[in-house]
């Protein structure tokens, strides 16, 4: 289904931008500000699904570069490798790496938390379930 | 004591399945090395047992190989138990698996499919049973015991395009894989109550009549019983009849059906000190033997006679160790009326398949196995009639034969079981007219077989004219051979049978090599070995001998009981069956209405109906104490929004509106998170409640206009959402009220950026304490619902066809679509 309404498709360009910039900068602050990989993940699927109503399902299709199948899958792998990683060093299960590197020319150093990744497969995977469940049920519909 | 290893039995456990799997190797045409290279499976077993005993000897019954360490953490590990016990099944299992490899060559013929499929069956099958016989640790017991019940499944059902087959296949799987839970469950509770997890141990445990260890005892009973074809649970084996024969002679005579008996035997050493031990074994034990022979003899398909007579002797080795509770006095001294009881089991063992052997080798020469057709087979082959007549002799337990003094041995323990309830001579009489069927029986055969007067005879079929060059009464391939092979359908019969007549006749040579397999040997009379029949003492079980064979001379002569009767039991499954089925259907379209407001009703009135019931139980739950709701005044507001908002719902006609009143609903919730700061559940309710309504305003359109005939009254509806918001409230309400608050807040945030002793100075290097319990401390959790959350979308993408999949059926129709 399509809504068709030019003020609609005017700012459905302009928030898609903003609303993915958006997502991403929660996941990435999720660590230590509100926010997250979830959270992401829905502001990202909303962004998503608003286009679908305003440009269709094609133009849809043809904006993700990959199928929502292969986002879910891409995101479960990368929790699952995250979780099983740190067996191979003789850790527990899920266990995370947490410290700071100096990147060059930033004076500040750069926190980071291995968890991030994982954080990273939880929002591939919301936004693959969502879109993708939407795309089916809304074609079921038309 | 240094334990031995556990090489030798490892290997004899693991010998056959793997020269089963290499036989497969072999290229299809090559049909003699495939036989030759499965033959070496337990022809290695054999002789690996062989070296172990050599080296070690007969193990006492607490004296275990050592441990490989497998899943400790499940007290499952591979030790293995060289007891007499397990030792004598492994080699019994082994010996008659060397047999039925050379058997099964000439009844399969040259069937290229069967001799490929078989033998790997057939190794997997062998593996299965040598690990039940030997292995220590009880579960590693029930793992081997389960892969006899599929295995099993397989053979059962090796005709797998014939419907009987397959149906009496699942027969046997389904009783014997309820007995192998109830086993399970037996294991478990034994186990955890008393520790202890190998049968090695149960050697030294002091037995004690608690509930649990009864309930336990009477599980794994249950296991042993419809393994072994215990009346009521015995038709799955007759059933089985519709297998090959050399199936049935592995399967249903020397070990499948032994397993039970094996069990019991496991058990004996110190179980048998519970009370209800002989009475829970008895009674069963004693309905089957009867039950069996009786049946036996109203026979004419030669298997089923051997099924039931195979049925009955299984309810005779319960019988023979349920006797071994009880006490008797002699010479002032206290002895366990048991004795011999490795003999008994090889006894049956060394008939029971020579009988089988025969059974598909006539069928295979005649093209039948009716006794009344095969009137005069003598005349046809005499091999096969001499073998058969000679293991007949055996069944009937006539002198000469190790089942002579076998039974006598089994008549001995009724006796003295006499002393303790006069009930004993019940079971006497019982045994007595079991004996008198198994003489009948083998009258009948020699009789009919041989063509004399008084044997049963179809008048209108002449097996010498008719029955030669039809060889394909039991499903086979027609082909026949010459010589060796030709003569492998009666010599593994012929050797199994030997043994009965060298018990029978050398007794110091049986004895020299049983007795040190018995670990039960009670009378003075037979301490040492058995005895020749002229030293049986006259008594009272000489006695019963003399009438067994009296009485069944005139009944086998007699022309009673000679026709062929059903078994009224053959219903059971049918009708579990059927019950499971359309019971099942029933109740499937009982609660799956296909309404959606049904189903939230049935969910929503069990939310209710169990919060009413734990209120019931703890009326310390009606007692909830909160703050004035005044204290705070926005979220006073709040509240009030969202309650307004709520109850605004149901009166709003339009959908769209009812959607934005929803949508009211939840945004005050989101305020109310932010008010009482949770900013993370704020934004997840947030975009929640976004995503709801573009989904709603997407679906809407498409719903029919509601359909009010059909939904349930105004007054139901009103009653059943108050009932789920004071539900739902009062639990919130208690969640809050859980008394002190516990100290995971606290830990939390120390733990969330950096780490104290608690984590092992491993924090999560996060700020926002909810995102590092979702990704670090409770990761595990996440892993897991996001899993959830792939498997819901593959559901739906499963679910709905999706344009791509209706454009093909469109084209195709939706067979095409299918295809």
């Amino acid at each position: 289904m399509m809504v068709s309404s030019i003020i609609l498709r005017t700012s459905v360009r302009l928030i898609l931008p903003l609303s993915l910039l958006f997502a991403c900068f929660m996941s990435l602050k999720g660590h230590n500000e509100p926010g997250g990989g979830f959270i992401a993940g829905l502001v990202a699927s909303i962004a998503f699904c608003i286009y679908r109503m305003s440009f269709g399902a094609e133009a849809l299709l043809r904006l993700l570069p990959v199928h929502p199948r292969v986002l879910i899958f891409t995101g479960l792998g990368m929790a699952a490798v995250t979780s099983i990683a740190p067996l191979l060093f003789g850790l527990p299960l899920l266990t995370s790496r947490v410290g700071t590197i100096r990147v060059p020319l930033v004076s500040e150093p750069f926190h980071y938390a291995s968890a991030v990744v994982f954080d990273t497969g939880v929002l591939l995977v919301v936004v693959g379930v969502s879109v993708g469940m939407i795309m089916r049920l809304s074609e079921e519909l038309e | 004591m240094e334990q031995p290893s556990s090489f030798w039995l490892l290997l004899a456990v693991f010998a056959p399945v793997l020269a089963g799997l290499l036989s497969m190797r072999i290229r299809p045409s090559l049909v003699t090395p495939r036989v030759l290279v499965a033959l070496v499976g337990p022809v290695v077993s054999f002789l690996s047992v062989l070296i172990h005993l050599a080296g070690h000897g007969v193990a006492k019954t607490d004296a275990a190989t050592k441990v490989i360490t497998w899943i400790p953490s499940l007290n499952l590990n591979v030790a293995f138990l060289a007891d007499g016990l397990g030792a004598f099944f492994a080699l019994l299992v082994s010996g008659i698996g060397i047999l039925i490899v050379l058997y099964a060559r000439p009844y399969f013929g040259m069937s290229k499919d069967e001799q490929y499929r078989f033998y790997p069956t057939l190794g997997f099958f062998t593996t299965a049973m040598m690990g039940i016989v030997l292995s220590d640790y009880m579960l590693l017991t029930l793992l081997f015991w389960e892969m006899t019940s599929i295995s099993s499944f397989f053979l059962i059902g090796w005709y797998r395009y014939e419907k009987e087959s397959v149906h009496k296949a699942m027969q046997a799987f389904f009783t014997t894989g309820l007995g192998g839970m109830a086993m399970l469950g037996g294991i478990l509770m034994f186990g955890s109550s008393e520790g202890i997890w190998r049968w090695s141990e149960v050697a030294h445990w002091h037995p004690h009549s608690s509930g649990y260890v009864i309930a336990a005892f009477c599980m794994m009973f249950a296991g042993a019983a419809t393994k072994s074809a215990q009346y009521p649970w015995h038709y799955w084996l007759p059933g089985a009849m519709v297998a090959p024969t050399p199936v049935s002679t592995f399967l249903h005579s020397a070990t499948m059906v032994k397993a039970g008996v094996f069990l019991v035997g496991r058990m004996y050493p110190a179980f048998h000190e519970l009370t209800i031990w002989p009475w829970l074994i008895l009674i069963p034990g004693a309905i089957t033997m009867l039950f069996g022979a009786v049946t036996a003899l109203n026979q004419h398909d030669l298997k089923r006679i051997f099924a039931y007579t195979t049925v009955s002797q299984l309810g005779l080795l319960m019988c023979a160790y349920g006797l071994g509770g009880l006490e008797f006095e002699h010479g002032g001294q206290h002895l366990m009326a048991i004795d011999w009881d490795v003999t008994q089991i090889a006894n049956h063992a060394f008939y029971k398949a020579p009988l089988f052997i025969i059974a598909g080798a006539i069928a295979h020469v005649a093209g039948t196995r009716d006794l009344p057709k095969l009137y005069g087979f003598w005349r046809v082959n005499k091999p096969m009639v001499i073998v058969m007549l000679l293991a007949g002799y055996a069944l009937a337990g006539g002198p000469g034969t190790i089942s002579f003094p076998a039974k006598e041995l089994f008549f001995y323990a009724i006796y003295h079981a006499f002393e303790i309830h006069w009930i004993f001579q019940v079971l006497a009489v019982m045994a007595v007219l079991t004996a008198v069927c198994n003489v009948a029986i083998f009258v009948r055969l020699f009789t009919t077989l041989l063509g004399l007067p008084f044997g049963q005879r179809d008048l209108s079929f002449d097996v010498a004219v008719q029955g030669q060059g039809h060889g394909h009464g039991d499903g086979h391939d027609e082909h026949h051979d010459v010589g060796f092979w030709a003569a492998m359908l009666w010599v593994p019969g012929a050797v199994l049978v030997a043994w009965q007549y060298l018990g029978g006749l050398l007794p110091n040579l049986w004895s020299w090599i049983f007795r040190p397999l018995e670990a039960n040997v009670n009378y003075e009379g037979f301490a040492e070995r058995l005895p020749f029949v002229w030293e049986m003492h006259w008594g009272i079980p000489l006695i019963m001998s003399l009438c067994a064979i009296g009485g069944g001379l005139v009944v086998g002569l007699s022309p009673l009981m000679r026709g062929a009767v059903g078994d009224v039991h053959d219903r059971i499954y049918p009708f579990l069956y059927w019950l499971c089925v359309h019971g099942g259907g029933r109740a499937f379209r009982t609660f799956q209405s296909g309404h959606f407001r049904w189903y939230v009703v049935a969910v929503v009135s069990f939310l209710i109906l169990g919060f009413a019931g734990s209120v019931y139980f703890e009326p310390a739950m009606l007692d909830v104490h909160t703050a004035s709701p005044l204290e705070f005044w926005p979220g006073l507001l709040l509240g009030i929004v969202i309650c307004v908002s709520a109850l605004m719902l149901p009166m709003v006609e339009k959908r769209v509106i009812r959607v934005l009143v929803l949508g009211a609903c939840g945004f005050s919730v989101v305020g109310m998170y932010l008010i009482y700061q949770a900013p993370d559940l704020a934004l997840t309710q947030l975009m929640f409640e976004l995503i709801s309504v573009i989904l709603f305003v997407l679906v809407l359109r498409m719903l029919p206009s509601p359909d009010v005939k059909k939904s349930p009254g105004k007054v139901w509806r009103i009653a059943i959402s108050a009932a789920v918001g004071i539900t739902m409230g009062w639990m919130t309400l208690l969640a809050a009220n859980s008394g002190t608050p516990p100290a995971l807040g606290p830990f939390f945030e120390a733990n969330s950026y950096e780490g104290t002793e608690a984590t092992g100075g491993r924090g999560g290097g996060g700020h926002n304490i909810v995102n590092v319990v979702l990704v670090d401390f409770r990761g595990f959790d996440t892993l897991g619902e996001i899993t959830v959350l792939s498997i819901a979308a593959l559901g739906v993408w499963a679910l709905l066809p999706g344009r791509a999949v209706r454009r093909l059926e469109e084209k195709f129709g939706s067979e095409g679509g299918a295809a």
